[in-house]
């Protein structure tokens, strides 16, 4: 898949969160922090807009992120994890790579990885290691 | 054969704190080469790259970095860095 509008070829990133506030604002600090040649790209919410996760927005989220180098999907609790699961049930290629990674640091280690031109392997590594990094 | 190491200091920007921005462009400067780059302030010495690690060191403008790498192109990864450093903008 090519990428769109000459965006250079980077991982994706994919964030699952049972609130689309919550998504929305970690992708916005994701990218200010990376830089926005890397997609990061919310899912969250309910199909009515309530607290909850649905495939359908996961599904578009990983299609807008997926610039050919993989994608890298960070969940925020539990349900999240089971929605992702679901979605990538038989399709498991490896391309998309659910990653267990604390929600916020993880994104914002995975999309500075990304946005640096690594792997797809270096950027779902990133976002694991993630959990053990001190705050301060 | 021993791997070649080196050391540099650096000065931050004034009003440039190693946060957000600009610590993600120090990091992916790092990530350039494969020398094991550290960078330390006082007390405390961070992965050069990785993000989380050189946001936690919470280096305030003004603060003296201590750059320290080993590999075979460690000197070529300290003058990226220094030069990246006094580069910085907010």
């Amino acid at each position: 898949m090519q990428p769109r509008g000459g965006v250079s070829n980077l991982v994706g990133i994919v964030l699952v969160s049972h609130s689309l506030e919550l998504a929305r604002g970690l992708a916005d600090l994701a990218s200010q922090v990376a830089g926005s040649e890397v997609k990061v790209e919310p899912a969250g919410g309910g199909p009515d807009g309530s607290l909850g996760t649905n495939g359908d927005a996961v599904r578009e989220a990983i299609a807008r992120a997926d610039c050919g180098q993989g994608v890298v999907v960070l969940a925020d609790l539990g349900s999240s994890v089971l929605t992702v699961r679901h979605l990538l049930q038989g399709k498991a290629n490896g391309h998309v790579r659910l990653v267990d990674a604390p929600f916020v640091e993880g994104a914002v280690a995975a999309a500075v990885m990304s946005s640096a031109g690594q792997s797809l392997e270096d950027v779902a590594r990133a976002a694991e290691e993630a959990r053990g990094a001190s705050k301060f | 054969m021993v791997p070649a190491s080196s050391e540099s200091t650096v000065v931050l920007p004034a009003r440039v704190a190693l946060h957000a921005r600009p610590a993600a462009t120090f990091v992916k400067t790092a990530l350039r080469f494969r020398a094991r780059v550290t960078v330390g302030t006082d007390g405390k010495v961070a992965d050069a790259k990785s993000i989380l690690a050189v946001l936690a060191l919470g280096a305030q403008g003004g603060t003296l970095l201590r750059l320290s790498a080993e590999g075979e192109d460690a000197p070529d990864a300290l003058a990226a860095l220094t030069s990246c450093v006094s580069g910085l903008i907010e």
